[in-house]
């Protein structure tokens, strides 16, 4: 739209005065460079201020049981975690079914609701957002829901913890019933 | 006759009382592992960096951590890919393989141990000074770490602060030439706090 606009200040000013082809060539030049640093600028911009992916705008890239996803990172952590995790942050994005085990709140005041099935070794910790929060602190311990969220992390054994690692969900919404 | 009777029954109540104690040492040392630790599994951690150029922070909210009160030793384990950044790209040059590759190496560890833990009561509400010695591997990258830290003790339950710089390049991230290399610190302070419950 903006190099459209320019290409017409060009053709007009070519009208009303005459100029040699040297200097329409040179304008033509420093029309495409003024272009080109506009693009390239703009570009910029919006890579400094890109916005952070919308979790829960973004579609679904599978939907799964609690248990069956600490099993495939208890079982193989190493494939999991490539499977899961992002190459630069940006894991996939999960509806997961489980029974909530606890909601609580994180040091950002954020809900985190627990998901944990029967006697599963690790649990998935759902953390919500600002705008999802209310929703969250709502729920009760023992219902079966579905919870929308990006994984962050898997689950797996530290031996240094003595102790199992949850699966951590975050930008976390409810799943509305179907 | 009669004080042999009374030995002789002395004598098997003392072996049953031993006979007992023997039996509930491992029941009761099987109870102290499984109980004994205060857990967090939602501990803060901050990195800050400072430069002429700008400040930048990522905070993470989702890390798990153990204090064991009996031996002072700690340890922490920090999901890479819940730092959250208030700019998107920043956040994804943090986890991508030129910077932090998370995705092969999803977490950061701490392993150490609280050198005064003997000074704290931790039975008694108050507020106690911590040295911290330990090893922090990040990008399967490990070097020593000496912090300070607070230890507050509330009804049972203790709340931890420390606060200690890391050298980037000491864990394989350097900077040679364009905006990282000015505008990331070589030095950033990591800040950890959490509350902590025996689970």
């Amino acid at each position: 739209m903006t190099t459209a606009t320019l290409w017409n200040t060009v053709n007009m000013t070519d009208r009303t005065t005459s100029h040699s082809n040297r200097h329409r060539i040179i304008r033509l030049v420093l029309l495409a460079v003024l272009a080109i640093a506009f693009i390239g600028g703009g570009y910029a911009y919006y890579l400094f201020n890109m916005p952070h992916r919308d979790v829960q705008r973004t579609a679904t890239d599978a939907r799964i049981d609690a248990a069956t996803l600490v099993k495939e990172f208890l079982d193989d952590a190493a494939a999991s975690n490539s499977k899961y995790l992002g190459a630069e942050g940006e894991g996939k994005v999960l509806e997961v079914t489980g029974t909530i085990e606890q909601v609580d709140k994180d040091l950002n005041e954020r809900a985190v609701v627990v998901l944990r099935n029967g006697d599963m070794q690790a649990a998935i910790r759902c953390t919500f957002s600002e705008s999802t929060n209310a929703e969250a602190l709502e729920l009760l311990v023992g219902t079966n829901v579905a919870i929308k969220g990006v994984i962050r992390a898997g689950a797996s054994f530290d031996p240094d913890l003595e102790l199992y690692e949850d699966i951590v969900l975050e930008q976390c919404a409810m799943v509305e019933p179907q | 006759m009669n004080t042999n009777i009374t030995n002789l029954i002395h004598n098997i109540s003392m072996k049953t009382t031993k006979l007992l104690f023997l039996a509930a040492l491992p029941i009761a040392l099987a109870f102290t592992t499984l109980t004994g630790k205060y857990v967090s599994r939602a501990v803060h951690t901050e990195f800050f960096s400072s430069t002429p150029a700008e400040d930048i922070r990522a905070n993470n909210y989702a890390g798990t951590g153990t204090i064991d009160p009996a031996t002072g030793s700690v340890a922490f384990s920090i999901p890479m890919q819940s730092f959250e950044f208030e700019k998107a790209l920043m956040q994804k040059h943090f986890n991508s393989a030129d910077f932090l590759d998370t995705q092969a190496f999803p977490k950061a560890k701490f392993k150490g141990t609280i050198s005064n833990i003997k000074t704290m009561d931790l039975n008694t509400n108050g507020s106690y000074p911590a040295q911290v010695e330990g090893e922090m591997t990040i990008k399967d990258k490990t070097n020593p770490v000496s912090a300070k830290g607070t230890i507050t003790v509330k009804d049972g339950k203790l709340s931890i602060e420390s606060k200690f710089p890391i050298t980037l390049a000491e864990y394989g991230v350097a900077f040679q030439k364009g905006k990282p290399s000015t505008n990331v610190a070589k030095t950033v302070e990591v800040t950890v706090n959490g509350d902590f419950a025996v689970e």
